[in-house]
């Protein structure tokens, strides 16, 4: 097992390129997932927006309810009633929102005509889009005792709309999932784990069949009685091997930070998953190696590869913020598979049959992609192999 | 017979790399092939150790049709690479122990060959260091220990001794020359004649992919018409001493450049004798003089019309 120990002695030679990866890998793992908030869990918080209120109808009970109603919720900047003032306190962000009550809109509006407030906006703002709820609010509410008592006079209108908007229901979020913050946290970690693990592979694996694949040495390899075949053996069974190694290294953290949580079905299948990824990368480690000439663009390729593929495929970025293109893109990844089934086996409750299925279909396609790299890989090899010494 | 080599052609597109080249080397032979740069030896040697596909020809060692899977004949042989081929990342020990390895199963024996080699190209104190630490001359020395550690029959040298230092050059030259006492048949390439004339037994002579002359290094001699080159220190000269002299018995050609009669001889006896004469009998005074035999470049520079060197 000559070649497999050389190998290995490689290997080590590149330590200490790989163990920076490593230490990348623990500071994401173990301090970012620790202070990790899903964005799409985020407990809401209501902020006021800056406007000005401008009206034109004096003397209007029900305009000072709307203005009371929305100074709750808003605040008021005091900005002339100046059209060139009102555009640049907009433009400048001074204010997000300009509403202009008309001349005649409460008497309009009592007799049951069809009548609008009018508004400026900042375009794009989605804040404008709260301001537009809150006072469709006010005048909906308005319209409805308009519309069905006679005789109501507008300080009886304000006061029924202000008492009437004054109940707030209150909400109790009920969580199914009592680990549901621990599952999150785990999710985050195997998913950080892709980008290392893709990176130790490339590099570890690429610069140890680069050294092999030198011509001279290849040479003096080939002039020798050792068949092709066993050192191709030798040099698959310690690239196995040494992705093997490194994924129990890299699962291992897991096991000190979240303990028996680890022993459980879904800590097993998040185990599982990154084995079978990692022979997804293998499979391009191995691969990459036979392809990149220059030794020196094998740190380049290992970055570009395992920081590439994490980005579109949702490690750094929640999947949400990503575009359907991209994510297509992506899903030509093993990446984009192996964090799919972290995301499903992180929120399943209990194995559903539909879990079960699109978590076999992540790993099938993971399978693919080792099976097929390495192929290609071979068949490269062979290739090169054969213009050189065959063929007589 | 340890090598034969017949009608072997080795095109690179329209480059003819090898042509018709035919050779024999016999046990306990030191045969030398010599040419310049771009002749077609390393092709050569590497279409012999079938490391590259040839077009047409035959290779036999040890009698047997040579093939990439020919793993009975590849451990009779070693080979010493043009370049450094050696692991960056395993130390000088690790490096040969890896080729010796490679054909010696037996852990106990291996390791005595492996402290063999190490010890015969004299690079005991260096064993842990990493080729990278290694002089040019002692990476060279590491790159024989590791071609020759499992003791084989036939060693292929590829030009060993580029940029390499004197006192590694002259260490390399008597190790090969042990080696072949040892009972190692050698083939060794260069460009450098006098390596050659200094330890092959025989010699072929290669230009433009094939070999031009072949045969011991007197033999090569005979086969030109010129003979030494007599050397005068002379502090005058005029045209009618030089004529005088070109017209001598067995006279080719003189000259006189930077103080010094340049004659040369074709072959025939007593050509100083005669010149000497001729300067005493005409009282011209003249300082040292040499005499050198023909050199294997001179071989080369009159079978092809070039120097070895161009």
């Amino acid at each position: 097992m000559l070649v497999y120990k050389a190998f290995f002695k490689i290997i080590k030679k590149n330590m200490a390129q790989i163990a920076i990866y490593f230490v990348i890998f623990l500071f994401l793992a173990v301090f970012l997932a620790s202070i990790y908030t899903d964005p799409a869990n985020m407990d809401f918080m209501e902020s006021k927006i800056d406007m000005v209120f401008i009206s034109h109808d004096k003397d209007s009970k029900l305009v000072d309810g709307l203005k009371e109603f929305i100074g709750e919720r808003a605040n008021f900047i005091p900005i002339a009633n100046d059209e060139q003032k009102l555009r640049d306190a907009l433009f400048f962000r001074e204010v997000e929102y300009i509403v202009r009550v008309p001349k005649g809109f409460t008497q309009a509006f009592m007799e049951g005509e069809e009548i609008r407030l009018e508004k400026t906006v900042v375009p794009g703002s989605a804040s404008s889009v709260y301001m537009d709820s809150l006072i469709n609010k006010y005048l909906n509410t308005a319209r409805l005792y308009v519309d069905n008592i006679e005789g109501l006079s507008q300080q009886q209108l304000a006061d029924y709309i202000s008492e009437d908007l004054s109940h707030q229901a209150e909400v109790l979020m009920l969580n199914p999932d009592p680990d549901k913050r621990l599952n999150e946290k785990r999710t985050y970690y195997f998913n950080y784990l892709a980008y290392s693990l893709f990176a130790i592979l490339v590099l570890g694996i690429s610069a140890a069949l680069k050294v092999f694949n030198q011509p001279d040495l290849a040479n003096r390899n080939l002039c020798s009685p050792l068949r092709l075949r066993d050192m191709d053996f030798q040099l698959i069974l310690g690239n196995i091997c040494f992705a093997i190694l490194t994924c129990l290294i890299m699962i291992l953290p897991s096991f000190v930070m979240y303990r028996g949580h680890m022993f459980t079905l879904k800590g097993l299948l998040f185990i599982l998953n990154t084995f079978v990824f990692s022979l997804a990368v293998l499979g391009i480690s191995f691969l990459t190696g036979n392809i990149v000439k220059s030794r020196n663009a094998i740190s380049a390729v290992a970055n570009v590869l395992s920081l590439g593929t994490c980005f579109i495929s949702g490690v750094f970025v929640p999947r949400d913020f990503l575009g359907d293109t991209l994510l297509k893109f992506a899903s030509l990844t093993p990446t984009y598979w192996y964090v799919k089934s972290n995301h499903i086996i992180g929120s399943m409750e209990r194995l559903k049959e539909e879990d079960v299925r699109a978590i076999l279909t992540s790993f099938i396609v993971m399978l693919v992609f080792a099976v097929t790299a390495f192929a290609v890989s071979m068949v490269l090899k062979k290739q090169k192999y054969m213009r050189q010494v065959r063929g007589f | 017979m340890v090598i034969k080599v017949e009608n072997l052609t080795k095109r690179y597109g329209d480059l003819i790399a090898l042509d018709n080249f035919n050779l024999e080397v016999n046990h306990g032979e030191i045969f030398g092939l010599l040419g310049p740069n771009g002749s077609g030896k390393t092709t050569a040697i590497n279409c012999i150790l079938s490391l590259l596909k040839y077009d047409k020809g035959t290779v036999k060692i040890y009698n047997k049709p040579m093939a990439p899977d020919a793993y009975d004949i590849k451990e009779k042989i070693g080979l010493v690479m043009q370049n450094v081929a050696v692991f960056e990342e395993l130390t000088v020990y690790e490096n040969v122990d890896y080729f010796c390895g490679l054909y010696i199963k037996n852990k106990k024996l291996r390791l005595k060959l492996v402290e063999e080699a190490i010890d015969f190209v004299g690079i005991s104190y260096y064993k842990d260091f990493y080729p990278k630490m290694l002089s040019g001359g002692l990476l060279r020395r590491l790159n024989i220990a590791c071609g020759i550690a499992h003791q084989p029959k036939l060693i292929i040298f590829d030009e060993p001794t580029v940029a390499v230092d004197p006192q590694s050059r002259i260490n390399i030259l008597e190790g090969i020359q042990k080696l072949n006492k040892a009972g190692a048949t050698i083939i060794y390439t260069s460009h450098y004649m006098e390596e050659v004339e200094q330890i092959c037994t025989r010699i072929g002579i290669m230009d433009k992919g094939r070999i031009i002359a072949i045969g011991t290094k007197e033999e090569l001699k005979d086969m030109i018409s010129s003979g030494e080159k007599i050397t005068v220190e002379l502090f005058s000269m005029d045209n009618k001493i030089l004529e005088d002299i070109k017209g001598l018995p067995h006279i080719v050609s003189a000259e006189y450049r930077d103080n010094s009669l340049i004659v040369r001889s074709s072959k025939g006896k007593n050509n100083l004798v005669s010149v000497l004469d001729y300067l005493k009998s005409n009282d011209i005074d003249f300082g040292r003089i040499y005499s050198e035999p023909p050199t294997l470049n001179d071989v080369f520079l009159e079978i092809t019309g070039k120097e070895l060197r161009d």
